[in-house]
């Protein structure tokens, strides 16, 4: 769906990516995950063609995203972080708005904004940060595009809303989809995506799936030196070690992502072998 | 799917502009009403004898029309200003070009047309005032017999009220096109404050090129000789009389006239097209 082959940017004194390689494919959720300042939204709007590489090739849905052309558009829909909803009402919004989206569904639209809970009498700009939120995330996903970028989706969702979230993202993803969510609330992506992909230092540290990551580490808590020793990340903890370690029980574990993510930022070459030596 | 330009979805992203802007354009043209009336009345407080004739209709007309025209242009693609609404305005499935061809739908066509509609709809009620004014209090010209006639409606084409130098070639109304078109181009290229920076650039081009037409033409031309205006070149004699004149020829002037006429806009819409293209945020 989406093929990124050697890409490089930077803006004007910062470079962000050198030689980059990622591929997207059609029935993903995808968490993209990265400390601050490490090109996650750069890498959205690249692919959505809001930002140019400096080099290399990025080819979503056989476009080429910095052409904007409409049918592009139309299938690969960024949700960004910072959003701008006119101050007009929400039933005279969409009208306009979805017209553009020939894959727009308004009965989805309807279902995720009162599972969302949103009010829909009113100027959208009365509307709170978290309810503009939700329902531009109802809007994103009623579009049905091919590809959908979510940059910090979960950023100004209450608790509930974090939670009826992960709901909507799971039933809406079908095999002709792809999600990417880009995040630094590793909790929100929990039981929602199926890979992982780390950047750091302007390039995909990690990339595996998480059907993979179950079978290859295992997550658990253990007073055992010779465990803490083995492992490849540990945290020390009033209940004991938190503890990252190859997985040699043959059974899959629970992966933590949250622990998964300090683990790859702290001994991601490290984990990267050991997926290697075991594939 | 044509991906560069299509009617219908063209169509469709004009109702989307009408739609999010509407309440904001039919207050601007309320504000628009309301100054020139404010402006008509305050000539007929100071004035009673001939206080709208039909020089300051046309004064009235052409600063209203640069003024406003220009500043509401400078805000065309005000959106790209910001990241929130840029991404929002880029994510539209719509081409460049329809995105473009919107803005000079509402920013060059619409505008004028809607800012001529409002000139008339206050201009000629408050003339007609005027003239009762002029009827009732006094119908002849201070310590004179001579009577003060009524006054009319201005026809904003009719150059016959306009300086000298608009007779011949509606240089007013011409160039209203091409200066906006250029603010048109500043609300892409300047992300803050496109309107001042706009005046700012255009004032610096207008420098330069003024120099070069005076100064930096003069040093080209053989001694004695000095540019007159942009197509006219004379040989002054020492009673600083023009001794010889050479022109261009008649049809290349007319040439030149019709493209400085006709072709300022579209190239700056095409530049506008391009940066629209290029836009990064």
């Amino acid at each position: 769906m989406v093929s990124i082959q050697d890409l490089s940017f930077s803006y004007k004194r910062k470079s962000v990516f050198k030689g980059l390689d990622l591929k997207l494919q059609a029935g993903s959720i995808y968490g993209l995950l990265g400390r601050n300042g490490t090109g996650k939204s750069t890498l959205l709007r690249n692919i959505a063609g809001f930002l140019f590489p400096q080099s290399g090739r990025i080819d979503a849905l056989g476009f080429d995203p910095r052409r904007r052309q409409p049918a592009f558009l139309q299938q690969v829909f960024l949700l960004p972080e910072e959003f701008y909803l006119p101050p007009i009402s929400i039933a005279r919004w969409v009208g306009h708005a979805a017209r553009f989206y020939s894959l727009f569904n308004m009965d989805q639209f309807y279902k995720y904004t009162t599972g969302f809970d949103i009010p829909m009498q009113g100027n959208m700009q009365e509307m709170s940060y978290g309810q503009q939120k939700k329902l531009l995330i109802s809007f994103a996903l009623a579009v049905n595009s091919p590809v959908l970028l979510m940059d910090e989706p979960t950023n100004g969702l209450d608790i509930l809303s974090k939670s009826q979230f992960r709901k909507i993202i799971a039933g809406a993803v079908d095999e002709k989809k792809c999600i990417l969510i880009s995040t630094h609330q590793v909790k929100d992506l929990e039981n929602l995506i199926d890979r992982i992909l780390v950047i750091e230092e302007g390039r995909i540290l990690f990339d595996q799936g998480m059907d993979s990551i179950a079978q290859r580490l295992s997550f658990m808590l253990s007073f055992d030196q010779e465990e803490t020793a083995r492992a490849f990340y540990s945290e020390s903890s009033l209940k004991g070690n938190a503890l990252v370690l190859p997985n040699t029980d043959g059974e899959d574990s629970r992966p933590d992502l949250e622990m998964l993510y300090k683990a790859i930022i702290l001994a991601g070459e490290k984990i990267n072998r050991h997926f290697k030596s075991n594939s | 799917m044509n991906q560069t330009f299509s009617f219908r979805r063209w169509q469709m992203l004009v109702g989307s502009h009408w739609t999010e802007h509407r309440k904001r354009y039919l207050l601007a043209l309320l504000a628009v009403a309301g100054m020139q009336a404010g402006w008509y009345s305050f000539l007929l407080l100071i004035d009673h004898f001939g206080p709208i004739n039909l020089f300051i209709q046309y004064a009235t007309y052409y600063c209203g029309l640069f003024l406003v025209g220009c500043f509401y242009a400078s805000t065309i693609f005000s959106e790209l200003g910001s990241k929130s609404r840029a991404i929002q305005y880029l994510s539209v499935p719509a081409s460049h070009l329809e995105k473009l061809l919107c803005g000079i739908l509402f920013g060059v066509v619409l505008f004028f047309i809607a800012f001529t509609i409002v000139f008339y709809i206050v201009d000629i009620p408050m003339v007609s005032l005027a003239n009762r004014v002029i009827a009732n209090e006094h119908q002849h010209w201070p310590n004179t017999f001579l009577p003060i006639g009524s006054v009319g409606v201005l026809n904003f084409w009719d150059t016959q009220w306009a300086p000298i130098m608009d007779r011949k070639y509606h240089v007013f109304l011409f160039g209203y096109f091409a200066i906006q078109s250029a603010f048109l181009l500043g609300s892409i290229y300047f992300t803050r404050w496109s309107f001042i920076k706009t005046v700012v650039s255009m004032l610096v081009f207008w420098v330069i090129f003024i120099l070069y037409a005076q100064k930096g033409i003069a040093e080209h031309l053989p001694n004695g000789w000095h540019p007159q205006d942009l197509m006219r070149w004379t040989n002054n004699t020492d009673n600083r009389m023009p001794a010889s004149m050479v022109t261009l020829p008649d049809t290349m002037e007319r040439i030149l006239t019709f493209l400085m006429q006709y072709s300022i806009p579209p190239m700056f819409w095409i530049i506008t097209y391009f940066r629209l293209k290029e836009k990064e945020v």
